[in-house]
């Protein structure tokens, strides 16, 4: 039956919105909590995300989601409802986060493309533990599951109905509270239900599933079920329990005439129902509402559908907390936003074109209202260009309280009294370098958590008054965002690492041990397989890590320091490019092509003379520069350029290096440094060796983007 | 559908030496003037590089040379049509562009099947001979102009490959 409704756009609408939900949770929760309980709000704003999550996993069929949200979501309905006194908040903030957790656990399951099948019992059974002891309850008497809950469905939907056989029929009218969103998901999800008793069931509107519109109809006009069962009303209202999203559940037996009349019957009947005034129909929906509270039955025929009861909005209205400045969304292809630059781009050069146009350089001319007009527009297109700019761009404040958890969670675990503390967590950063950086900072903070911090035993020997801390710092720098990982523990070992560095032979042969300078010997602990941790913990100490920090970080072309104080602390600086889509590249010339190479893949520039040149039998050519010999590649030949500079000492060689190995690229001369915006060759053009795409220079023009990994290989 | 109605039939007609061409106005989403282009290293002749089309930068073929005739300097007249198939959007350098006409379906003649030697390589993209009074216009099909592009791009790449492993 999963197959039904797990369909693949309905995942991924699901699995972003709970991944905002849970991302969002786990700030409310991080944000108090060293307070003494949740505040008003957080309580309702935790408890609506379970119910959400609840809700929507329950569609998806999630059932383990569903029973541990579910379970969550009763805990916080009773802080809610009953206020009581005495809750232990560090444990309630703990199951929260294990829920939240377990369900994100899951989640990257499903994005991963496989399936939710972890296990929430052992959740379920500390949380059932959990309010029991809050509400004073002794442990033990645990709620009784929900049966719909785990309940295979019926393989068929519609069983062609039959003249009786003892089935009694049934009409149903919901309510739905007017603040919950998906009313149509919540309709369908009790109907699924319904199914299961029923042998044929009707329902009012029927486009629930497709159309986006119904939830709304919903909400204002009500849900309205006809169900042809064997079971009595009993089983029904089990089924359909009024709770915080089903605000009244009207259940009417009807006659078999009436069923097969389908909705056409009661049409009239509410035609009537409108006719009478407001006030009778409050009157009488309210007793209907005690009548249903009391499991009264009520004659078939005088049914009303209570389209809204004014006192309960108002008090709900008072319920929701006042909306904090919470950022609106929209998410945007993201080719839009690419097309959008390239036209500011172009905006910007045929501006600089139009600035300055030869004709105005006619003599005589007056141009004050002109360079005033100018200068305006100039403002406009840069704001215009800033705008642009910042809309890829993401601070890190999500990433930063996802650290902040992981020190939570250390400090308890590991007994350590660690306080946390984010400086410019607002930073902005290109979004696909948030992605690469989130696991190389959290292997770094679990380090200083691990092996940087010493126990409070060890602080105290050490006469160590300040509470250990965890700082992270992000902060931005000619162009380059400095995500800075300190901590006041006690510091990297020097004698340590150079031991470990010799028992595994890294030391450089013959060089004597005192030369290594602090740096050096502190970016040993970034090879692989290097650890000095002694003993395993759960977090870290295996020895691999500080190599794929550092990998993870080269990828998106930044780069690891570290620093440390023997007993004061160490520090490691992340430097990583603000954006992916623009890189620092150093433009040069060959012929009358324009060719732009990474800034980082260049070593040096070195002119040489004919004598330094060494030319083999076979035609290739090395260049010997300081005693060490690079074989060259002369740009012009490689790639058949048009008079291009033949004479070395004319030119200019640039010493390209990837992954240690160098070569001399041989180009005619240099233009200089810029920023340039990366662009693929189209597609329409093959793969050409060593072109890794192009850019658009300052004038217009295009220049090809060397790759010179690709080169050299 | 009307906008399909307003451009059916209608062609964008070129001249490439003595000849006119002709392509279907739903091909070609603009026509710009002759401007600078960036030479793409290892390509055939015929794709002369890439220009900067408002900040998209879109490669260019040389129709002359694409169909095997002498090529001419380029002039004040020589535009760039850009036109748009499949997803390709590809500049098709023209030495001059001629005027918009309109071609009904019955002055459309195919193109004629196994002629001379010299019509040979036009035929391979003409896809048939549109009449307009007493002129003829050679009718392109953009999807083989750029199609076989890719067959020869793909042989030309080949005997690169080949000659290297040599």
């Amino acid at each position: 039956m999963a197959e039904e409704f797990n369909t693949g756009d309905m995942l991924s609408v699901y699995l972003f919105e709970n991944q905002q939900l849970i991302e969002n949770l786990q700030n409310i929760v991080m944000d108090q909590k060293d307070a003494d309980g949740f505040d008003e709000d957080s309580i309702n704003e935790i408890f609506r995300t379970m119910h959400t999550i609840k809700g929507s996993s329950g569609i998806m069929m999630f059932d383990e989601i569903t029973k541990v949200a579910h379970r969550l979501e009763d805990i916080f309905f009773y802080l809610r409802e009953s206020h009581p006194d005495g809750v232990p908040h560090q444990d309630l903030v703990a199951h929260v986060l294990d829920v939240a957790d377990f369900i994100s656990g899951e989640m990257d399951k499903l994005s991963d493309g496989g399936e939710a099948d972890g296990d929430g019992s052992a959740i379920l059974s500390e949380l059932d533990t959990f309010l029991s002891e809050i509400k004073g309850e002794k442990p033990g008497t645990k709620k009784k599951e929900e049966p719909r809950e785990t309940e295979e469905g019926p393989k068929q939907f519609y069983i062609a109905p039959e003249t009786g056989n003892g089935s009694s029929y049934f009409k149903i009218y919901l309510t739905y509270n007017p603040d919950i969103e998906m009313a149509s998901m919540h309709a369908y999800k009790t109907v699924f239900a319904l199914k299961k008793i029923a042998e044929e069931v009707l329902y009012s509107p029927e486009d629930i599933l497709t159309n986006p519109e119904s939830s709304d109809l919903i909400v204002k006009e009500g849900f309205k079920i006809i169900l042809r069962t064997t079971s009595g009303e009993e089983d029904i209202r089990q089924i359909v329990q009024p709770g915080y999203d089903l605000v009244k559940v009207e259940v009417y037996e009807c006659t078999a005439k009436e069923f097969q009349m389908g909705f056409d019957a009661e049409g009239s009947e509410i035609m009537i129902d409108l006719e009478s005034s407001v006030e009778d129909i409050e009157r009488r929906s309210e007793q209907r509402a005690q009548g249903a509270k009391e499991e009264k039955k009520i004659a078939p025929g005088d049914f009303v559908v209570a389209t809204k009861e004014p006192g309960k909005g108002k008090n709900l209205a008072k319920d929701r907390p006042k909306k904090t400045d919470k950022a609106a969304f929209i998410s945007v292809d993201i080719s839009k936003m690419d097309q959008l630059m390239d036209l500011i781009g172009e905006l910007v050069i045929s501006q600089s074109v139009v600035l300055q146009n030869p004709d105005l350089k006619v003599p005589g001319l007056n141009l004050d209202n002109f360079n005033k007009a100018a200068g305006q527009m100039k403002k406009i297109s840069t704001d215009l260009q800033n705008v642009i700019m910042s809309m890829r761009m993401v601070p890190l404040t999500n990433t930063f309280q996802k650290m902040n958890r992981i020190v939570f969670d250390m400090s308890r675990k590991l007994g350590k009294d660690v306080a946390f503390e984010m400086i410019g967590d607002t930073t902005e950063v290109d979004k696909n370098i948030i992605e690469n950086i989130s696991d190389p900072l959290m292997h770094l903070v679990r380090n200083s958590m691990d092996h940087g911090i010493e126990s409070n035993e060890e602080r105290m020997a050490a006469g160590k008054k300040e509470k250990a801390k965890v700082t992270l710092t992000a902060k931005t720098e000619s162009g380059k965002v400095f995500i800075i990982v300190s901590d006041n523990g006690k510091g990297l070992d020097r004698e340590q690492i150079m031991a470990k560095a010799r028992q595994q032979g890294l030391l450089e042969p013959g060089r004597a041990e005192s030369s290594y300078s602090d740096k050096e010997i502190y970016q040993f602990i970034t090879l692989p397989g290097f650890s000095t941790n002694k003993k395993v913990t759960e977090f870290s100490g295996r020895g691999v890590g500080m190599d794929v920090v550092v990998s993870n970080i080269q990828k998106v072309g930044g780069s690891l320091e570290i620093d440390s104080e023997p007993g004061k602390g160490s520090t490691m600086v992340l430097k990583i490019p603000l954006t992916l889509a623009i890189i620092d590249g150093i433009v040069m010339e060959t012929g009358n092509s324009s060719f732009v190479m990474e800034t980082s893949a260049v070593r040096e520039f070195v002119h040489v003379t004919g004598d330094m040149m060494i030319h083999e039998p076979d035609g290739a050519e090395s260049v010997m520069i300081r005693g060490e010999c690079y074989p060259v590649l002369r740009l012009g030949e490689f790639y058949h350029i048009d008079d291009h500079q033949e004479d070395v000492e004319e030119g200019m060689m640039v010493i390209v290096e990837v992954d240690n190995k160098a070569i001399c690229l041989f180009v005619d001369h240099l233009v200089g440094k810029q920023e340039i915006v990366v662009k693929p060759i189209p597609d329409y053009i093959k793969k050409v060796k060593g072109l890794s795409g192009c850019t658009q220079l300052g004038d217009g023009s295009i220049a090809l983007i060397i790759d010179a990994a690709g080169l050299i290989d | 559908m009307g906008e399909f109605d307003t451009q059916k039939g209608k062609y964008v007609t070129f001249q490439s030496g003595n000849e006119f061409y002709g392509l279907k106005i739903q091909y070609v989403s603009e026509i710009i003037v002759y401007q600078e282009i960036t030479e793409i290293p290892e390509s055939p002749e015929y794709v002369k590089g890439l220009i900067n089309l408002r900040g998209k930068i879109i490669p260019v073929v040389d129709v002359r040379l694409r169909f095997r005739q002498e090529p001419i300097p380029y002039t004040d007249r020589t535009c760039i049509i850009v036109i748009q198939v499949n997803d390709y959007v590809v500049g098709l350098i023209v030495e001059k562009i001629a005027e918009v006409v309109e071609i009904q379906d019955e002055n459309i003649l195919p193109s004629p099947s196994i002629g001379k030697n010299d019509n040979s390589t036009k035929n391979k993209f003409v896809s048939g001979i549109g009449k307009v009074g007493d002129e003829v216009k050679l009718l392109l099909d953009p999807e083989r102009l750029l199609r076989d592009e890719d067959v020869a791009l793909m042989e030309h790449l080949n005997e690169e490959d080949s000659l290297e492993e040599e």
